[in-house]
């Protein structure tokens, strides 16, 4: 029987067989669906990802006493807690700390543009009676503003000339205190009147200030001793080179080996990439949920076809009695199994897409990393749709051999 | 002399229960000419359902060899021998066996479908057959919109189709009523004096065996009788 008739007879079989067919096809559906829409999550999450990598820069290096092996070593903006002693390993005895003469070092280096010194703590704020404990970060005021990748909504960034003046970050201005804090309004850190002249468009509620203020305000600090020196490089696509230069140089500076750094370099290129290993791990996990629905649905195939080659039995008699081949049954057999993935897989892809779409609302809004949103690809629908037609196909490949294999004598006798 | 169509030599079906072996039938050996108009006929239990499932190429023999054209059905491979079968011999049930979820015109296209003809061939031959039986205007019925008869005679139409020499029936009116079991009768008869097809009947009914120039007469198996009735004749 030629190929396309086989196909007819498969797809009468499906329009035969409405409801159970139906009911099979819903198994592939539900299969197809979730993997569609949690691929579309991970695929958005990638896409953020990305989009905030070039945000970021990719042209930032962050210089950290300290080393970790084996671990990411992680530097938040304005996350930083107690200070350089903090964030020194455990393991060392002497204080490891960056200097002077490592930021001579640096400025030897001419792929570098510029460097930012940057010292960090914890400090108690009060505006207008009201207290709270924030980080501050004392930045280099010259350079700090071409290095910050967090743009400025109101006011000023901070200037070379400036003292006793401080930037602060959007979530502080807006919302920490009861009453906002505009520009030139006047806060207290630790004790010391400071005027706001930028405020940064953000959500956070750090505070940037001149490091030479910083280090008054901020206890246990000494001068020219940084908690990290915050490196912009010339050409973001030498980042890697750049990295063993600065590596190679302040290991020279510092007289370490290799074995013993007691320095870490890392780029948010680098965090990101972390981060992005994370997520992918986490879609993966989903997606292998996903994927057992997917399994189910396929047994649910397997069964259909075994239960109609049953009902059948007597109908593959008599086309072996006229004249009907072995290849003939098994290729009607696998066309319906494979017909039921693929109805399975298309409506699977229109339900999953659907389905993407109202995710970020349906889990309240929070999805992590989805900004950018849902994204269903091409990609996505076409293993979709493969996956299922070759599970259906799978799952019909006993059933379809065992109907094919019949004796037509013993088949005509069936009731 | 008419020639040979199809020839049994020595045939043994034997069926195994368990541990015991029930030989269906013992030995058969008969010539079938081409042209002839058989009866098989035999009690229940006499073996004449073997014989049909072996004369229609639906099973193989425990021993011995059929003969199918002067090909040994034995030697061919499952695929070759539907192909085969389909081409040679076209088959009518006594419980009709069409597939209730297609209409008259798509049952009787199916056997032209599995050899492959080309569409337009395969319609024009179906409708052809199909007006010769009497259901020109029935050809888009499901068989649930049809009577027993009218089933029948689809029945019939598909045997036809492919143009078979031998047309093998089962019990062929086993499930009508005495008026409609004597047209489908008719029907064969006529196929076998204007179309000179080989019809081989197998039934349990003495009566029906007057239809035929040969009977077959079976028992236990074996062949009791093989009689030639003369006032049976080809116009």
């Amino acid at each position: 029987m030629k190929l396309n008739k086989c196909f007819k007879h498969a797809f009468n079989m499906v329009l035969h067989s409405k409801l159970r067919s139906w009911l099979t096809i819903t198994g592939i559906v539900i299969g197809v669906a979730a993997v569609i829409a949690i691929v579309s999550i991970g695929d958005g999450m990638q896409q953020t990802l990305n989009a905030q990598l070039n945000a970021l820069g990719g042209d930032i290096v962050t210089i950290s006493p300290g080393f970790e092996r084996g671990g990411g070593m992680f530097f938040m903006r304005g996350g930083g807690g107690g200070g350089g002693g903090s964030s020194a390993p455990q393991a060392t005895t002497k204080a490891i700390v960056l200097g002077r003469s490592d930021l001579q070092a640096l400025k030897g280096l001419p792929d570098i543009a510029l460097i930012d010194t940057n010292i960090r703590g914890s400090v108690n704020i009060s505006y207008l009676g009201k207290t709270g404990k924030v980080s501050v970060t004392g930045v280099d005021q010259k350079v700090w503003s071409q290095i910050t990748t967090i743009a400025i909504k109101d006011g000023r960034m901070l200037d070379s000339a400036d003292q006793n003046v401080i930037v602060i970050e959007g979530g502080l201005a807006s919302s920490y205190f009861s009453q906002p804090i505009g520009i030139n309004k006047m806060v207290t850190i630790n004790g010391g009147s400071f005027r706001v002249v930028g405020i940064l468009d953000d959500s956070g509620t750090a505070v940037y200030m001149p490091i030479q203020m910083a280090y008054q305000v901020i206890p246990d600090k000494t001068v020219d001793i940084y908690d990290t020196l915050v490196v912009k490089i010339k050409d973001q696509n030498q980042l890697d080179e750049v990295i063993t230069k600065i590596q190679n140089k302040l290991m020279t500076a510092r007289h370490v080996t290799q074995n013993k750094m007691d320095f870490s370099v890392t780029s948010r290129k680098e965090m990101q990439q972390a981060r992005a290993a994370t997520m992918s791990s986490m879609s993966n996990f989903l997606l292998a949920i996903a994927a057992v629905s997917l399994i189910v649905g396929s047994i649910g195939i397997a069964n259909t076809m075994f239960t109609s080659v049953l009902e059948k039995t007597k109908e593959i008699g008599i086309m072996k009695a006229i004249g009907a081949r072995n290849p003939d049954i098994l290729l009607i057999f696998l066309f319906n199994a494979g017909f039921i993935g693929l109805v399975g897989g298309i409506i699977g892809i229109i339900l999953g897409t659907m389905l993407s779409g109202f995710m970020p609302a349906l889990m309240g809004g929070g999805l992590p990393m989805t900004r950018g949103g849902t994204i269903v690809t091409l990609n996505s629908i076409i293993m979709a749709l493969s996956v299922s037609v070759i599970v259906g196909i799978l799952a019909g490949l006993i059933p379809a051999y065992q109907a094919s294999k019949l004796k037509p004598v013993d088949a005509l006798r069936y009731e | 002399m008419m020639e040979t169509i199809m020839e049994l030599q020595d045939v043994w079906k034997i069926y195994r229960m368990g541990e015991v072996e029930v030989p269906a039938l013992k030995g058969i050996s008969v010539e079938i000419k081409k042209g002839d108009f058989v009866a098989i006929i035999g009690a229940s239990g006499s073996g004449k359902s073997t014989m049909m499932n072996l004369i229609g190429c639906l099973d193989i023999p425990s021993r011995g060899r059929i003969y199918l054209k002067s090909q040994d059905i034995s030697t061919l491979s499952e695929s070759d021998l539907a192909s085969f079968r389909g081409k040679t011999i076209g088959f009518i049930f006594q419980q009709y066996n069409l597939i209730q979820s297609m209409s008259a015109f798509e049952n009787v296209m199916l056997p032209l479908e599995f050899l492959e003809y080309n569409d337009k061939d395969a319609a024009n031959r179906a409708r052809e057959i199909l007006t010769l039986v009497g259901l020109s205007d029935k050809m888009h019925y499901r068989p649930t919109q049809l009577s027993g008869g009218q089933q029948q005679r689809v029945s019939i139409a598909r045997s036809l189709a492919s143009n078979p020499e031998i047309i093998l029936a089962d019990e062929p009116t086993g499930a009508l009523d005495s008026v409609t079991g004597r047209e489908v009768l008719d029907m064969l008869h006529r196929l076998w004096e204007e179309q000179g097809k080989t019809i081989i009947m197998v039934t349990h009914d003495l009566n029906l065996a007057k239809y035929a120039h040969t009977t077959i007469e079976l028992k236990d198996g074996q062949i009791m009788r093989i009689s030639e009735n003369n006032e049976v004749n080809k116009k």
